[in-house]
């Protein structure tokens, strides 16, 4: 049985590091022409770092340039893929096939970005013979169209398991363009899909007890690890490029957890009902499986406005550790007497705070400052990159 | 300048403007979205004995079961000799090659033919013409007329596709909600957006109706007549430089932004 790859997103050189450390067999990274402009991004020099650092691990890293290009991209995007061979990107993710024509030219290896949306095996066929070593499947694909796909054609397939999901078909949504002079496939999305709207039948209009909006629950295949297993799809791929170091180590090391127990033992392996608790700690919002299962009614509307979950409940990163105690950087409140759990990516301790010090080893009762510096003293010998959560923080909805 | 192509919502219709335009461009029924009025081959046949170009609209994602009803429909429509079809999944380009079909396509990926090097691309691959998005500005389809080899289509007239999805928004709102009339629009800030719910999915409308009155460096000017009057769609083809209606340019000078820090 192959172990699939899992592919974490990474925004930045600390969150590529900690996906990788999490469990990550590959990351993917967004440069330059990518679909998330207003995040701050790899610049060659990060992307070049970042690449040195995943290959020391045997891991991959993957540069998005994803947009769909007008004139004055086409004109500027050759010596970006250039620089992108020249530092050893494993791939680039592209739409546009002008890209794609530019990167074979270059001798890239060359992944088919979702927002390609291709649903079918004609489709990967073309983009097969046109020298494509990998397809992201749509969204919309179902558990039977990913088998035939695969069955059909000889090349990689990348299906996403986790985060998100664009309302619209990828790539057939320009609502920010229009409503805010954003363009969307050029990496301004500013989440219209998210927004309330009156509902009218003509001049009438139709109250629900929620406001109608295009939002869709999050998408989550934890359950359905197996089936991706056994469908032999390459690349297990969850979302969220602009998601914090607390959410990428929380969601990595729960799939790694699942894809290892699985391929490791497939006859013995049973799901638990845990990892879906840990995943839905860190979500913003429900998750369902979408259209894998072929269901796309109203189960997948999610009508609880814009709130969105924050994880306060990250109290923590452990920078280093000495004599049992744990140098740590402060992400949120946290105080003696917090019942807490340290986690690494094979380490779970749970502990009640008793000693914390300050950078002048003076003894202190509340750590309130956003990136302390204190020391905690903790049971167990950890890690720099362990994060701590507060067990006894609520999620803040 | 351009031929005046037309989006039509009827075959009456499309007899009654016969003599003011050169195109007709047809969605085809069950595999085309973004259009409340579709047609079947009779139908198309019906509108080619007219005796004006007549291009089919396939521009729906194919969903992986729907690949033999694309099929099917593509042999049928090789044998209507028609000028060409216009099309989004990459699938109908694979399938035209592995069906021999002699059909010429016309690349029309919505809202991402929006430069020259991408339609020079499909050109090398035998893709005669480019449906250019609705998002680009005047100089850039200026500057696409001048360097791609391919000739253009563009939206000159009609309400815009903003948002296409495989989801069923409207219903799934209704039935979450147990409200029995159907959604037609969404309001928000002071705008009306039509909205569509139909068994291939839910597509959102431009809340304006586009209507360029200026020279367009394009070969094909489209005007299409979906949720317009007929009497006023008629009366803006009798001399759309002149027509009475309100001026709507779109993104003509519009630039889109998408770095806002």
């Amino acid at each position: 049985m192959k172990k699939p790859e899992l592919l974490s997103p990474a925004g930045d050189l600390e969150r590529l590091k900690i996906a990788l450390l999490y469990g990550a067999d590959a990351v993917y990274i967004g440069g330059y022409f990518n679909l998330r402009a207003n995040t701050p991004n790899f610049t060659i020099e990060d992307i070049k770092e970042g690449v040195d650092y995943a290959h020391k691990l045997n891991k991959k890293v993957y540069v998005t340039v994803n947009i769909a290009m007008h004139n004055k991209e086409y004109e500027k995007v050759r010596p970006y893929l250039e620089e992108l061979k020249k530092i050893n990107v494993d791939a680039i993710i592209v739409s546009d096939p002008a890209i794609i024509q530019m990167a074979k030219e270059i001798g890239l290896t060359i992944h088919l970005s979702t927002q390609g949306s291709t649903l079918n095996k004609k489709a990967v066929e073309y983009w097969q013979n046109e020298g494509v070593s990998r397809v992201v499947l749509a969204r919309e694909c179902t558990k039977e169209d990913i088998k035939d796909i695969k069955e059909e054609n000889n090349i990689e397939l990348e299906v996403f398991i986790h985060g998100a999901m664009c309302a619209s078909y990828s790539g057939r949504c320009v609502l920010s363009n229009f409503l805010t002079n954003r363009d969307s496939n050029r990496g301004g999305c500013s989440q219209i899909c998210r927004w309330d709207f009156d509902l009218y039948n003509e001049d009438k209009k139709l109250e629900g007890e929620k406001p109608f909006t295009f939002c869709s629950k999050d998408l989550s295949l934890a359950k359905h690890i197996p089936d991706l297993v056994q469908l032999n799809v390459d690349s297990l791929k969850i979302e969220g490029r602009m998601r914090s170091i607390y959410y990428i180590a929380t969601v990595v090391k729960t799939y790694r957890k699942i894809i290892d127990e699985y391929c490791d033992n497939p006859k013995n392996y049973k799901y638990h009902e845990e990892y879906e608790k840990i995943l839905d700690e860190v979500a913003n919002r429900d998750s369902i499986p979408q259209f894998f299962d072929g269901n796309f009614g109203k189960e997948v509307q999610y009508y609880n406005g814009r709130t969105e979950t924050t994880n306060q409940d990250f109290i923590g990163l452990v920078l280093e550790y000495n004599n049992n105690l744990a140098k740590v950087q402060q992400r949120n409140h946290f105080k003696i007497g917090d019942n807490v759990e340290i986690f690494g990516p094979k380490t779970n301790i749970k502990f009640k705070i008793d000693e914390i010090y300050d950078e002048d080893m003076n003894r202190i009762d509340v750590v309130r400052h956003p990136k302390q510096i204190v020391y905690l003293k903790v049971p167990e010998k950890v890690d720099k990159n362990y994060m701590i959560k507060c067990i006894d923080k609520k999620k803040n909805v | 300048m351009g031929k005046i192509s037309v989006i039509i919502s009827s075959i009456k219709q499309g007899i009654d403007l016969k003599d003011m335009v050169d195109a007709y461009l047809l969605p085809l029924k069950d595999l085309s979205i973004n259009y409340p009025n579709t047609f079947s081959i009779s139908e198309i046949k019906k509108i080619q004995k007219l005796g004006k170009e007549v291009y089919v609209f396939i521009n729906k994602n194919i969903h992986n079961n729907e690949l033999d009803i694309l099929k099917d429909n593509l042999r049928k429509i090789e044998k209507l000799n028609v000028d060409g079809i216009i099309f989004y999944d990459i699938a109908i380009v694979q399938l035209k090659k592995e069906l021999n079909l002699k059909t010429d396509l016309v690349w029309h990926q919505e809202h991402l033919t929006t430069n020259y090097g991408t339609a020079n691309y499909w050109y090398d691959k035998g893709v005669k013409y480019t449906y250019l998005s609705s998002e680009l500005t005047k100089r850039e389809i200026e500057e696409i007329k001048q360097k791609a080899k391919c000739k253009t289509f563009i939206n000159v007239f009609g309400y815009l596709p903003m948002f296409t999805s495989r989801r069923h928004l409207v219903k799934n709102y209704m039935d979450t909600f147990k409200i029995k009339e159907n959604g037609t629009k969404i309001y928000k800030e002071g705008k009306y957006y039509n909205i569509d719910d139909t068994k291939n999915g839910t597509t959102v409308y431009s809340d304006y109706i586009l209507n360029i009155k200026e020279d367009m460096s394009a070969d094909y000017l489209v005007f299409n007549g979906n949720m317009i009057e007929e009497k006023i769609f008629k009366e803006v083809l009798k001399d759309y430089k002149n027509n009475k209606f309100k001026e709507e340019t779109g993104f003509l000078y519009k630039e889109t932004i998408y770095k806002v820090k």
